[in-house]
């Protein structure tokens, strides 16, 4: 089995299988000893199923469909899509740095989240790519490079779990190396930033994971689209949002806590690379990081236009060298050969 | 009567035919104490929780709001996951309801690992799937729309669907009296429709209902051959031709079971979700059927006996679609069945030991066919439905402002 070589340009080094541990202490529970992880044989699995549209229920589309490599790995779009016939009511996220980042949702969603956990959301959930877990695992057990990968890094056949753990692998790769130096209108910036942005986009990832409700404007596509109101009212009936049928806002943070004070509110984005991540805000609603200084000068900051100059080139200073990784090559399915003597 | 005395068996199933005239039914005694017997039609049962209206007869109605919403769900593509197929695709009236594929069409990519039965007659049915692992037809359809390799529909996601599209909200409303379309009125509703496609109304019917004149010779000759020496009737019983139980007769394997990779994966995926144990799931590779979900291992390779109905129009036969014709049906039963191996799995052997030998004649073979093909009748057609649009500004979300 040869497979086409992928460069993956991991600055981690040795770091991803440390933040791997407490993921495969719960799975490998009772499960003693555990095999040696060859990490680059899963990177190089999750890198394929990243790529690969069979991890969605009818193979349409993939994780790279909304963290699109060529979009630094978000889509690039205001409302992402979801899986076919319905829409998307909420901007992509993206996956740049997201090894190191401990919100993974605009609304904060559910406690306890991990790129693990939520790996494993957005292949089964019925927006997302809506993939049975064990339909998943029989379809991976039908592509011999994906076997032979399986029991290169993990040592064990194809599994849900141990997709999940490639696809972390993987996604724990997506980091940035350094920053654009500062020029002076940067530094000029970031004392502005230090004076008005920075007590929500605090601390290293720039964000203080803390749910905002900062008055965006909600993007009316939601509700004129029926495809991404679909999308919109089946996530507020499954939150329990209790006006699901009639809310013509986003309801935010209060869809995972039901708590009033969370209504509209949503989590502070890292701004790590965000000059490379528009549009911006939860819906999208803003194109440029213009539009967003602007919206935040008019609610309160009034900025003068050097300062917002200054402050947006602070913004783009702070983009650093995102990983390239070009698309593989899918292995193909293959029938199983001696089907009748094989285990399955 | 003159026809009646040309029919070539033996005096004693002779005898039992004239019975047929006068009492619509047959016994034969010589082949189960029970008496097994067949019979004409009649109207089809209609669950109380799901009226519907019927004619004085008791024949459900096609212009009652249910049937004619359930007949544009039945069409409605958005049901499916990715709104890419409907009930209709798989049991089309082009192909009698079902969609003449061996294996039936499957979802977007997967496969299917078993013939898709005719909805035809269905109403009548206590056993949906060929497993029987539905008891009526509500359960049927929400079982299929909502199948990974399927519909692969959610029900949440149908019920939001249709909730954006006002001619729907209107229909459920005035239907089930509800402000919303409701999740479990969409498989009431497509189960109402499905109770008017029946056929009822065949020479086989004609003949037992009385009219001498309804069969061919060759159809009395082969009636006769279907209650004796073919020996049909031990498991073709009733208005259905079927006992509607289960029995392991040995039809062989679908090739592609061994030659494509999407029917390869549907078949384990299966195995698994049905809860087959792990030491069976690694080893079977031959459909186990009733056992999956009864699990005991007498039940292995037992399917549902089919009714022998509107059989002209539903070609391919069998669980897996094997045979494409009646003949090949008739020459897999007169060579006695066929042969699977349950035996290592089962323990003993799961086949059916009323399968013999038959020995019938080319010309026997034929008028048992004749025979079949009586049990038909005109063919169903239907005009499919215009569907409605979504329409965003009908939503309450979106009347204010």
């Amino acid at each position: 089995m040869s497979l086409p070589s992928i460069s993956v340009r991991s600055g981690l080094g040795i770091a991803p299988t440390l933040l791997l541990v407490p993921f495969f202490t719960l799975l490998l529970d009772g499960c003693t000893p555990q095999p040696q992880v060859d990490q680059d044989a899963l990177v190089e699995l999750g890198t394929y199923l990243f790529f690969d549209n069979r991890l969605s229920g009818d193979a349409s589309i993939s994780c790279a469909t909304c963290h699109d490599p060529d979009h630094a790995w978000a889509d690039g779009t205001a409302l992402s899509q979801t899986y076919p016939a319905a829409d998307g009511f909420r901007n992509s996220k993206s996956l740049l740095n997201v090894s190191q980042r401990s919100n993974y949702y605009w609304d904060g969603g559910p406690a306890g989240a991990s790129v693990a956990n939520v790996t494993a959301e957005m292949i089964g959930g019925k927006l997302f790519l809506n993939l049975n877990d064990r339909l998943l695992t029989e379809r991976l057990k039908q592509i011999p490079a994906y076997v032979d990968l399986f029991e290169q890094s993990l040592a064990e056949i194809p599994s849900y779990e141990g997709a999940i753990r490639a696809l972390e692998a993987f996604q724990n790769t997506l980091t940035t190396q350094g920053s654009t130096p500062m020029g002076e209108t940067a530094q000029r910036g970031s004392a502005v930033f230090e004076s008005n942005c920075a007590s929500c986009h605090s601390g290293e990832g720039y964000t203080d994971g803390l749910p905002h409700a900062m008055r965006v404007p909600e993007n009316p596509d939601i509700t004129a689209d029926p495809l991404r109101h679909t999308a919109f009212r089946l996530y507020l009936k499954d939150h329990n949002v209790p006006d699901h049928m009639s809310l013509r806002e986003d309801p935010g943070h209060l869809a995972q806590t039901g708590d009033e004070r969370h209504r509209a509110a949503f989590i502070t984005p890292d701004l790590r690379q965000v000059a490379d991540t528009a549009p911006y805000m939860h819906n999208g609603i803003f194109d440029t990081l213009d539009d967003v200084v602007a919206f935040y000068s008019d609610g309160g900051m009034d900025l003068s236009l050097e300062e917002s100059s200054d402050l947006i080139a602070f913004l783009e200073s702070l983009s650093g060298t995102i990983p390239h990784i070009e698309e593989p090559e899918m292995p193909p399915y293959e029938v199983s050969q001696n089907w009748a003597e094989v285990s399955n | 009567m003159r026809a009646l005395l040309r029919i070539p068996f033996a005096p004693l199933f002779l005898v039992l035919a004239l019975f047929v005239i006068a009492a619509a039914t047959i016994s034969v005694s010589a082949v189960k104490q029970e008496a097994p017997s067949l019979a004409a039609l009649g109207a089809p049962p209609i669950p109380s929780d799901n009226p519907q209206s019927v004619d004085e007869n008791g024949f459900p109605l096609s212009d009652d709001p249910k049937v004619e919403l359930g007949k544009m769900l039945y069409f409605e593509n958005r049901l499916s996951g990715d709104a890419s197929v409907s009930c209709a695709d798989c049991h089309s009236d082009e192909f009698g309801f079902s969609d003449g594929q061996d294996l039936c069409l499957a979802y977007q990519g997967t496969g299917n690992w078993r013939n898709c039965p005719t909805v035809v007659n269905s109403a009548y049915q206590d056993q949906l799937f060929w497993d029987g692992r539905s008891d009526r037809l509500e359960d049927q359809a929400k079982g299929a729309a909502t199948s990974a390799v399927e519909g692969h529909g959610h029900p949440d996601m149908m019920e939001e669907r249709l909730r954006q599209i006002p001619e729907y909200v209107d229909r459920f409303e005035k239907v089930f009296g509800t402000e919303w379309p409701e999740g479990d009125d969409i498989w009431r509703a497509i189960s109402a429709f499905e109770r008017t496609i029946i056929q009822p109304d065949t020479p086989f019917d004609r003949f037992m209902r009385g009219d001498q004149t309804a069969l061919t010779d060759d159809a009395k000759a082969g009636m006769g051959l279907f209650l004796g020496k073919a020996a049909c009737i031990q498991c073709h019983t009733g208005p259905l031709l079927s006992d509607q139980q289960f029995h392991n007769v040995g039809v062989p394997d679908n090739s592609k079971l061994a030659t494509d990779p999407l029917i390869q994966i549907t078949f384990r995926f299966q195995q698994f979700g049905r809860g087959v144990p792990p030491e069976i799931y690694d080893v079977v590779k031959s459909d186990l059927g009733l056992y999956l979900g009864t699990k005991q291992p007498e039940d292995m390779g037992k399917f549902r006996t089919a009714p022998l109905r509107y059989l002209k129009y539903s070609m391919p036969y069998m669980h897996n679609g094997s045979f494409f014709t009646l003949e090949e049906v008739v020459d897999f039963y007169n060579d006695g069945g066929g042969t699977n191996d349950f035996e290592a799995l089962a323990g003993s052997s799961t086949r059916s030991d009323l399968l013999k030998p038959l020995g019938l004649t080319d010309e026997e073979k034929r008028q048992l066919v004749a025979f079949l093909e009586s049990t038909s009748g005109e063919e169903i057609k239907i005009e499919r439905p215009v569907l409605p649009e979504y329409d965003v500004f009908a939503t309450p979300a979106n009347s204010g402002n």
